[in-house]
């Protein structure tokens, strides 16, 4: 994951009003993070806002499916490891819940044999089927018994969107796609946002080992959420407590930059904010807009940081915590601090996009 | 003798308490506010005006989990008001506590350790 992979994915979620991307273990405080995030996302669009309560039990009945049908590939643990992805995106007055997991090759038939007969049926004929399922089915041995299915097409009043993606010989990668319009009207066939665009984010996500990606605004309401998401993800495989911090840490610092100095578009602080992980390293990418004019004054600061070693970086720390004129023009002490636990310097490109906005990408590995 | 000054924690702001009344003086939790000079002026405000009129010790325990570089300023600034009173020569310590393998903390505190100029103790919960 470079500076590339920052434009890759802005260039395509760059209109969103949010987008947000996960790819990795899910646990119930995960899922927690990812609805709390998601539901301040929408009582953030005025026009959505009425949708909350429906598209939390959306996310939860998601989730649910992740971890109740998900399968482990990692057959060292004992416990049931619930790899997946989530999608979750506000695009042109439209909210759209992906989710993708593995499932075994012999569970798809009965699967796909549900879903079809879910969207075969009108709003009337999903009720009859609820009520029919609720009172007589037997509970399947993993307690789903298709009711998922059937209170996720009814709560979204859209056809299912699905698709199975060969994985090994054994699983598949399931994935589905629900939509929520602001007026429930049901989606024409050439919906603007097709599954097949987020199998290729889920891909390329796989691909460059990203485990986050969140697109929108950056203020500390709408970042906490993230923070805690990756947190949680890091409690899971890091029992060292420093490295957790450090992360922690840097994640904060780029995410308060963002923040601060970003170009305030309709009122929004917004950026895009990647995060993956190797055997030995966490990468962390970000992208946001600047006004072309600060551009060669942060160029500037990027090179001289980068051209510190570690106990020159230690000075100019130490020095920066003592200044006591907070309005200087110098580079900001976040940075500094950044810079002190990397492995390697800071990568960075600026895109112009326009007469008055550039587009800054960073990427730094820890 | 000055009011005491106390703020509840939240998830990203400190629990802060300091009460010349008991000589109780802590910072504890997490510090990474939205505007951290906005959250910190009241407590600089009060801290200067404890200054001028300080007990003849002040013990300040700081318990942080995390904070952030904007806030390490601000922490900076706060330590410097005790050294003040350190300089005036009235008794002042501080006591940086850090949970084991936490070298996150511990490192920070050793940095204030190095810059300042007075009895500032690290230890370890």
């Amino acid at each position: 994951m470079n500076t590339k992979t920052t434009f890759w994915f802005f260039d395509r979620i760059h209109e969103d009003n949010l987008c947000l991307l996960y790819n990795g273990r899910f646990s119930d405080e995960i899922t927690n993070k990812l609805i709390e995030l998601s539901e301040y996302n929408i009582n953030n669009i005025d026009a959505l806002s009425k949708m909350k309560k429906k598209a939390s039990f959306l996310m939860a009945e998601c989730f649910q499916n992740i971890i109740r049908h998900g399968e482990s590939t990692d057959k060292q643990e004992e416990k049931v490891v619930n790899e997946g992805f989530f999608l979750t995106k506000n695009w042109q007055g439209i909210y759209y819940i992906t989710s993708g997991n593995l499932i075994d090759n012999k569970k798809i038939e009965n699967l796909e044999r549900q879903l079809q007969k879910v969207n075969s049926l009108d709003k009337e004929e999903l009720k009859v089927l609820y009520r029919e399922v609720l009172e007589n089915q037997e509970i399947s041995d993993k307690g789903g018994a298709g009711l998922g299915l059937i209170e996720m097409a009814r709560k979204s009043g859209q056809k299912l969107e699905y698709k199975f993606e060969d994985f090994n010989s054994q699983y598949s990668l399931f994935y589905n796609q629900i939509l929520l319009k602001a007026e429930n009207e049901e989606c024409s066939d050439d919906c603007p946002f097709k599954l097949s665009e987020a199998i290729g984010y889920h891909q390329k996500m796989v691909e460059e080992k990203i485990l986050v990606i969140h697109k929108g605004d950056f203020s500390q309401d709408a970042i906490f959420p993230v923070l805690k998401i990756i947190e949680e993800n890091l409690r899971k495989q890091h029992h060292d407590s420093a490295s957790k911090k450090k992360i922690f840490h840097i994640m904060v610092e780029l995410l308060q930059n963002i923040s601060h100095h970003c170009i305030k578009e309709e009122n929004k602080r917004e950026g895009i904010f990647l995060i993956g992980k190797t055997d030995d390293y966490f990468v962390i990418n970000t992208g946001n807009h600047i006004e072309n004019s600060e551009v060669e004054k942060f160029r500037k600061q990027l090179e001289y940081l980068n051209n510190l070693n570690g106990k020159e970086l230690k000075e100019l720390y130490l020095s920066k915590l003592r200044e006591r004129n907070s309005h200087n023009d110098g580079v900001g002490i976040g940075l500094v601090d950044i810079a002190r636990r990397l492995i390697s310097p800071i990568n960075y490109s600026f895109e112009k996009i326009d007469e008055t906005k550039t587009f800054v990408s960073l990427n730094v590995i820890a | 003798m000055l009011n005491k000054f106390e703020i509840q924690g939240t998830r990203d702001t400190p629990e802060i308490i300091f009460n010349p009344g008991n000589n109780q003086f802590e910072i504890k939790g997490n510090s990474l506010p939205e505007d951290t000079n906005k959250f910190y002026i009241p407590i600089l405000e009060w801290l200067d005006n404890y200054v001028l009129n300080p007990l003849e010790e002040t013990k300040v325990i700081c318990k942080l989990e995390y904070f952030n570089s904007s806030t390490a300023k601000v922490l900076y600034e706060i330590f410097f008001g005790f050294q003040k009173i350190h300089s005036a020569g009235k008794k002042v310590q501080i006591d940086w506590y850090y949970d084991a393998g936490d070298t996150f903390i511990e490192d920070k505190g050793t940095e204030y350790k190095s810059i300042l100029d007075l009895p500032f103790n690290l230890i370890e919960k």
